[in-house]
């Protein structure tokens, strides 16, 4: 039976080092200021999980992730993450401060179509009806936006460089309601309001091209320091436009996006007749800096493999998710005075030995957690978490219990407190390594199954029972067994005893 | 000596080892009390169900900080902006959170909608807009959620009972799996039958539940095993009562686990949810306030006097107990007893009385305790 579980010196040597290390980290995370990479339901921000609408491959959900990744970080949102978790897409983007305008690019989800213009309409005030697209009115053959009717004419002149015919909306359509994007199919017709001019309203025709046309679109200033959309066709996209083009040649055409139209470009005005694009072409207008973006992005990415349903979206405000940390730390820090002050008054000396246990696992946990929100590879720290953290305060310190019971059992037995420890300990150590695997178990088949928050849980429940492992081997067992040893020698005021006085019969 | 152990308290008893509660003997009454709660709760699950939050039958909801607001105003406000049947409650002393169900509306409308009641909401908070929470869920997500957790949970025993077979024993297995079946029924029957919300944070918490269930358990049967191999070899101990001296001998780290496990969570219960009230840390307080009791309990209660039944089928032990029987004696052993038995210089006859046998005066044919 070997008789002691370390040497003095490799035990001071131990402990020494855990401490330093503990508590060095934490000073070094607080000196560097970093802090944990908050999750959105503390810091704030916006999360969305979709679903696709119909069966589609693993490769085209793939590309929803880049669309979206492009989407998102067209808009400049930092931290944000798109990622597929099963078959659904995931898009996160805590410490967003208006999450609910990230949400409305992010969650323009339908395809981009381009649609012929066929007239303009009204918008009257008052009751409108909901009308299914196969029973839309026709326009009248006056206000239809032909090429006859529109009459633009080419005129270096003018500040556009064209003229055309002012053409006044078909009053038909005043009281029907704009197509719900449940009817938006490309084969029929719509009737649509322009983006930002909800009264301005077009009938539009059966789609001719979508947006994965479209290779490529960028918001640019154009000499003159207006915004215009530059974008460039693919090789299959060239030819198409090329048709669409030439059969609306002096007409409008609508890009649609989601039940909006984006913009509605006349094709070609400062040219007598149709050339072909090219593969290229510009989209000019009445363009702010940021409507030219918004475009851009619509343009290059609006087009989606597959259309997608929200299966739930949040947006959380800033404040709230201060107020929910505030009550999670709060409700930690309570706990842990709580279970320190139960630790003391039960196990009197030995008590200190879990405080200053707990003191160093949390001190090494929030640097760990900490350093980690500097990489990619951790979940944020959310609630989940938070709470995994509390509930790993009972896994941690029942490790010293664990222990300390089995010290009880020794010392009853009639040995020394200085057998005791190293005899407890090994005990101890088995009980300690069989529980936990049960615990970081549980731990890393949740992180691997579950979906969402589950994760954040799982990761800092496993996080912190590694650690308790940690601890107990190099900062527990060292500590105590030195404390017995010296126990063993003198009558020093942290005498084991003094927790230990339990030996029943025998102290009478 | 005997008339002075008897005067103490429980807790000095438990102190020092002094402890001889019969869990095994009594088992009939643990299995009874636990049978009851588990019928009670899943006759109220057939007949009233759960009560789902949105996350499991979709909805919408939203929350503000509106420190000085009433619910009224609120109700008033929010139903201006065309909610229709909301519900509002005040979460801790400033939080306000609205719940209505838009899954009937088209996606445009739901977005037009959720947008008019955060105007609503943070007029009325005196707020920006900016600091209004919303949520909208699906009619199918909690359903997705709920499978993942399920699919966690099922792997989660097979390899709970693929484990405990290798290290301890097939039999340890099966009776830690019934006790975390039985902590799974009884949580899930005091949801039903109490009505609390049931939310994807209790899920979560439920799976926590089990794995702690277990973690006590194990640290129980890895003293039940250590003592297989000493104690009960001296033959003078039924398998019972060698586990039930087990968990005497574990008794006040139990206790103290169980009280260190409660504090922080009701913790989480008391100080995060009711007084500064944030919802998710109620969802999750509560389902770990629950589980945790039933967990404790079943350790202690449901796993090692099930393991006690299902040891004592085996034809050694069955004998054991019958010769022990006829010799019209059976060893109460306190842990403080047990561990002057099996230390060393122990060989001698001790005189102990314990607990509630203390009439009984026990010849203790001590040996010297083999350690592997």
């Amino acid at each position: 039976m070997a008789a002691h579980v370390g040497t003095k010196k490799t035990m001071v040597v131990s402990l020494i080092l855990t401490l330093l290390i503990a508590f060095g980290s934490l000073g070094a995370t607080l000196a560097l200021g970093w802090g944990p990479k908050l999750g959105l339901d503390l810091d704030g921000g916006l999360s969305v999980v979709y679903k696709p609408a119909t069966k589609t491959s693993q490769a085209n959900m793939q590309e929803v992730v880049n669309i979206l990744t492009n989407r998102v970080n067209g808009l400049g949102v930092s931290g944000a993450q798109v990622n597929l978790q099963g078959k659904n897409v995931v898009v996160s983007a805590p410490g967003v401060k208006d999450a609910r305008a990230v949400l409305q690019a992010v969650g323009q989800t339908a395809q981009l179509y381009f649609r012929p213009v066929l007239c303009e309409t009204t918008l009257d005030k008052g009751k409108l009806y909901n009308v299914n697209p196969t029973t839309l009115p026709t326009c009248d053959s006056k206000y239809l936006m032909t090429q006859a009717n529109l009459g633009v004419t080419v005129n270096s002149q003018a500040v556009a460089g064209f003229t055309m015919n002012t053409m006044s909306p078909d009053p038909k359509f005043g009281k029907v309601a704009s197509t719900l994007p449940v009817y938006d199919d490309p084969q029929s017709r719509v009737l649509l309001p322009l983006l930002g001019a909800p009264t301005s309203r077009y009938l539009l025709g059966p789609a001719q091209m979508t947006g994965q046309s479209i290779a490529k679109a960028v918001a640019q200033e154009d000499t003159a320091g207006a915004w215009v959309v530059n974008y460039t066709l693919t090789g299959s996209g060239s030819k198409l436009w090329d048709q669409v083009a030439q059969a609306n040649f002096h007409q409008l055409v609508a890009i649609e996006l989601d039940g909006v139209i984006q913009s509605a470009p006349v094709i070609q005005p400062t040219q007598a007749t149709f050339t072909s694009f090219g593969g290229t072409g510009q989209i000019s207008g009445s363009f702010t800096e940021s409507s030219a973006k918004n475009l851009a992005i619509a343009m290059q990415f609006g087009a989606l493999p597959v259309r997608l349903i929200p299966l739930t979206t949040q947006t959380i405000s800033p404040t709230l998710g201060h107020s929910a940390l505030v009550a999670g730390l709060g409700a930690g820090l309570v706990g842990l005075a709580l279970v320190m002050l139960y630790a003391i008054l039960y196990y009197r000396a030995l008590g200190f030995v879990i405080l200053l246990g707990l003191g160093a696992t949390a001190a090494l946990l929030w640097a760990i957690i900490s350093a980690l929100g500097h990489t990619a590879f951790a979940p944020s720290f959310n609630l989940a978490g938070v709470t995994g953290l509390i509930v790993s305060i009972g896994i941690t310190v029942d490790s010293y219990i664990v222990y300390f019971e089995r010290l009880k059992d020794e010392t009853r037995a009639g040995r020394s407190i200085r057998t005791s420890v190293d005899r407890g300990f090994r005990s101890a150590w088995r009980t300690v390594l069989a529980a936990d695997f049960v615990s970081l178990l549980a731990a890393v088949l949740l992180y691997l199954i579950a979906v969402g928050d589950v994760r954040g849980f799982a990761f800092f429940l496993g996080l912190s029972t590694l650690m308790d492992i940690f601890m107990t081997w190099y900062f527990t067992r060292p500590l105590v067994v030195l404390l017995g040893r010296r126990s063993g020698q003198s009558n020093s005021a942290l005498s084991m005893a003094a927790g230990l006085n339990s030996g029943g019969s025998d102290n009478e | 000596m005997s008339n002075e152990t008897k005067k103490l308290n429980g807790f000095t008893r438990l102190y020092r080892g002094l402890t001889t509660i019969n869990f095994v003997g009594r088992r009939k009454t643990w299995f009874t009390i636990s049978t009851a709660i588990i019928v009670a709760g899943l006759f109220s699950l057939g007949v009233r169900g759960f009560n789902l939050g949105i996350d499991f039958k979709g909805g919408n909801s939203w929350e503000v900080l509106a420190p000085h607001a009433s619910i009224a105003q609120m109700t008033q406000a929010v139903e201006k902006a065309g909610l229709s049947q909301p519900t509002i409650e005040k979460l801790g002393s400033s939080t306000f959170q609205v719940t209505a169900d838009l899954n009937n509306l088209s996606q445009s409308a739901q977005t037009q909608e959720t947008n008019k009641v955060v105007e609503a909401m943070a007029k009325v908070a005196g707020v920006n807009a900016t600091q209004v929470s919303t949520s909208s869920v699906g009619p199918t997500w909690g359903g997705s959620v709920t499978n993942r957790a399920l699919e966690a949970l099922i792997v989660f025993f097979i390899a709970v009972v693929l484990y405990i077979s290798a290290r301890f024993e097939p039999k340890m297995a099966l009776a830690a799996f019934v006790a975390m079946l039985h902590d799974l029924l009884v949580t899930i029957g005091v949801y039903s039958l109490f009505g609390f919300q049931l939310t994807p944070d209790t899920v979560i918490a439920i799976l926590t539940i089990l794995g702690y269930s277990l973690y006590d358990t194990v640290v129980v049967f890895d003293r039940v095993r250590d003592n297989t191999g000493s104690v009960l070899k001296s033959g003078d101990m039924t398998y019972g009562d060698m586990v039930n001296l087990s968990m005497n001998q574990t008794l006040a780290r139990s206790i103290n686990t169980s009280l260190v496990a409660i504090l922080p969570v009701l913790s989480i219960l008391i100080v995060g949810a009711y007084i500064l009230g944030a919802t998710t840390l109620q969802n999750y307080g509560l389902a770990l306030t629950v589980g945790l009791f039933s967990g404790a309990y079943s350790s202690i209660f449901i796993a090692s006097p099930l393991l006690v039944v299902l040891k004592e089928r085996e034809s050694r032990f069955k004998e054991l107990k019958v010769r022990l029987e006829s010799r019209g004696q059976r060893d109460v052993l306190t842990p403080a007893s047990a561990a002057l038995l099996s230390g060393e210089g122990a060989q001698r006859a001790v005189k102990i009385s314990g607990g509630e046998a203390s009439d009984a005066v026990i010849q203790a044919r001590a040996r010297k305790q083999k350690r592997r």
